[in-house]
């Protein structure tokens, strides 16, 4: 199986910057489109795998609808009502981005040198498989990171669309030959999530007139 | 133990969600076909659950969809429960989601309109809800587990933010992310543990690594680190889901904020789908030697659970807060119950930890979901729901009282209810596991509940503050909601006076588990 190993890692390479960018960019919009930009690659990613695996062109068309189209759409059209500047994070941006360097940069050298832990497959530990690994951790830490250090309730859901991203790289990697229906029941219900919280969120927005997770202190302990 | 093809499986997955589908139009069209679709929804998931025990019981296991669908004593127990909690709440959501008090809760928009679509949303999720947690218990594809066990999470999103106040929407914000990062983590375990078994199974001898049923075989060549690893995922995953402490966060907000009798669902039998999950796919791993220290590590977070779960109960006001934190507390026992499971001490205390574990589940599900009805009818006769807003309502609330009595006995553990039963075995299994720590923890957590639910219970049914409560004529919740609510109370005591009642399911629920076979 011949990939194309440098375009595999340059695609990859260039998602955990826009992971970066997602979870740095103040504006929530620009961030909106720097997750669509990440969607399409993994829709690269999956086409440049699927020369091995022809089932692979399936799951980059569904990851293409829902990744790529809908929920950006969705998230678009939310940030239109809540305004483009986002609610200022509990860490300022200079800290924030210096953490969340070394969050990546940890993450990617700790998987990638020490795939055995991770990988359930010796396939899955060698050559464009191992850097898709290492990507995949280290998307799901930002995403993480950015679920628990901002406070604006829509740059949650984009946190949480990093992760569901990551999740949906490892999975190329680790199980391409899944069946095609469980693929779709994931990737519908990851759509219908955010689209739910959106929903959710737009309520807060009415009632509380903000987004800011802080102002959600009715219930405690 | 022998497999039977039945169309029964795929049935009492559809029947829910097809009902689910058309729910909602039909109650737009026709208001009180809401609460009816709901119950006959119900009602049918009840009817096709008790031939599955009963199968169950003689030792079949049913498959349906090329073994895509499986369901042995355990997943039969579990369909059981769930079906019949949903059939005393539906009975009781007929006067409960009509009280004006509640629906005008929402303030706003609360017109005609409004309130028309919302209820049938209401309905039409129940039945959505009811359908993926039977799904997610008759499931044998793994992949499949994490699909069905988030779809309940969707299902059940809306109805904890139903009230669409502040309080309702904090609680439900919280829900649906926490669950949804949480139950990631799961699918994380579930595509490795796929990934891990796919290289040593072969298809032509039947064996699919897709399959949980399957997996057992597979589950020694799997390599340590990587079962660590995905057993670390599950217990995060569907720990997440279950309210283990610490991702516990979520539970007291939704479990509180959301109507009462979504509340008895997703305290009584929602989170133990997800400790069934736990169960389910930690089980794989269970006979495997090296993996024991994980399954202790399951016993120091579900004492850990138990422990805070029953601090915090002392520290509401708030009843479904109480009530709330009190689940927290109790499926820490199940899940140190299935933690001793995983031991390795013998079948002996592996089959005894598993049958406690069980059994306990489905007393915490009749007498948490009891509770939760019980509170909600103090909720609808007197609109209040905070301690030092209530009192001396033995008078006018007699039936209520005693079976919020009844049911809170039972889940303090004391005799002669059903709670006694399953926390003695437990205890057992802890000391035949020689776990005396974990023996101390439980039954001083048994104290603090039992502590609070007195507390609780005292004040708000005895204590003189009120006047114009204590005296006022009696004037119980309809019938409608007394009766669910006493027939689960009830079925607590029944429970508890012939223990041995529940014996031939949860027997080979409990060899299932333990893998005795």
């Amino acid at each position: 199986m011949t990939y194309n190993l440098r375009l595999i890692e340059t695609l990859s390479l260039i998602m955990i910057i826009t992971s970066v960018a997602a979870v740095e960019s103040h504006n929530l919009r620009r961030a909106a489109t720097a997750y669509c930009i990440q969607a399409l690659l993994i829709c690269g990613l999956i086409l440049a795998f699927a020369v091995g695996n022809p089932a692979l062109y399936i799951w980059a068309a569904v990851a293409l609808a829902t990744k790529a189209i809908i929920t950006p759409w969705l998230l678009l059209h939310y940030i239109s009502r809540t305004g483009d500047e986002e609610v200022r994070a509990i860490i300022g941006f200079g800290p924030s981005v210096l953490l969340a360097s070394a969050l990546l940069i940890a993450s990617y050298s700790l998987t990638h040198r020490y795939v055995h832990f991770l990988a359930p497959t010796p396939e899955a530990a060698q050559g464009a498989f191992r850097t898709n690994l290492a990507v995949s951790m280290t998307v799901f830490a930002l995403g993480l990171y950015a679920i628990l250090s901002r406070r604006d309730a829509i740059k949650t859901v984009i946190g949480l669309c990093l992760l569901e991203n990551a999740i949906h790289l490892s999975l190329v990697s680790l199980a391409p030959e899944m069946r095609e229906t469980a693929l779709v029941g994931i990737a519908t219900e990851v759509v219908i999530t955010i689209a739910l919280l959106l929903y959710v969120i737009d309520g807060i927005r009415q009632e509380l007139g903000t987004t800011d997770t802080f102002e959600l202190s009715e219930l405690h302990w | 133990m022998h497999e039977v093809p039945s169309g029964l499986l795929i049935a009492i997955c559809v029947v829910p969600a097809a009902l689910a589908l058309v729910t909602y139009p039909l109650a737009r069209a026709a208001r009180p076909l809401g609460p009816i679709l709901n119950l006959l929804g119900a009602v049918l998931t009840a009817a096709l659950a008790v031939p599955l025990a009963l199968g169950a019981m003689q030792g079949q296991v049913l498959v349906a969809v090329s073994r895509e669908l499986r369901a042995d004593a355990l997943s039969a127990l579990l369909v059981l429960v769930i079906s019949f909690v949903s059939l005393a709440t539906a009975v009781y959501a007929f006067p409960y989601m009509r009280l004006e008090l509640l629906l005008n809760r929402a303030g706003r928009d609360a017109g005609p309109e409004a309130r028309s679509r919302r209820l049938a949303t209401f309905y039409a999720l129940s039945l959505a809800f009811l359908a993926t947690m039977v799904w997610a218990c008759v499931t044998n594809n793994i992949i499949m587990l994490y699909v069905s066990v988030e779809a309940s999470t969707i299902a059940s999103g809306l109805l904890v933010a139903f009230y669409w106040d502040r309080r309702s929407l904090e609680a439900g914000y919280k829900y649906l992310l926490l669950l949804t990062v949480g139950i990631a983590f799961a699918l994380f375990g579930c595509v490795f543990l796929y990934a891990s078994a796919a290289p040593y199974v072969s298809e032509a001898a039947g064996v699919r690594a897709m399959l949980i049923s399957d997996l057992p075989q597979v589950a020694v060549h799997i390599p340590r680190g990587i079962a660590l690893l995905i057993m670390g995922f599950f217990i995060v995953g569907f720990g997440t889901k279950a309210g283990l402490a610490p991702f516990h966060p979520w539970l007291p907000d939704a479990h509180a904020e959301a109507p009462s009798p979504v509340s008895a669902l997703l305290s009584g039998v929602m989170i133990k789908m997800a400790i069934y999950a736990l169960a389910r796919t930690l089980s794989i791993f269970f006979p495997v030697a090296a993996y024991h220290p994980v399954s202790l590590f399951l016993v120091v977070l579900a004492a850990f659970t138990m422990l805070l779960g029953g601090v915090m109960c002392l520290a509401q006001d708030d009843l479904k807060r109480l009530l709330a934190y009190s689940s927290v507390s109790q499926i820490g026992y199940i899940a140190m119950a299935i933690g001793i499971v995983g031991l390795g001490f013998g079948q002996t205390t592996g089959y005894l930890a598993g049958y406690g574990g069980l059994f306990h589940l489905l007393n915490h599900a009749l007498s948490k979901a009891a509770l939760f009805l019980a509170v909600g009818a103090i909720i609808y006769t007197t609109a209040g729901r905070r301690m030092s807003e209530l009192s001396g309502l033995a008078r006018r609330m007699p039936v209520t009282g005693v079976a919020f009595f009844v049911a809170a006995f039972a889940i303090s553990g004391m005799p002669p209810f059903n709670g006694f039963w399953s926390k003695l075995t437990i205890y057992m299994a802890a000391a035949k596991a020689e776990l005396w720590w974990a023996l101390g923890i439980a039954i001083a957590t048994s104290l603090l509940t039992l502590v609070a639910f007195v507390r609780a219970g005292y004040r708000v049914f005895w204590s003189e503050g009120d006047a114009d409560l204590a005296e006022a004529e009696p004037r119980d919740a309809p019938v409608a909601m007394l009766l669910p609510m006493g027939v689960l109370a009830g079925l607590g005591v029944l429970i508890g006076v012939y223990p041995q009642s529940g014996y031939p399911l949860l027997d080979p629920a409990a060899r299932a588990l333990a893998s005795i076979f």
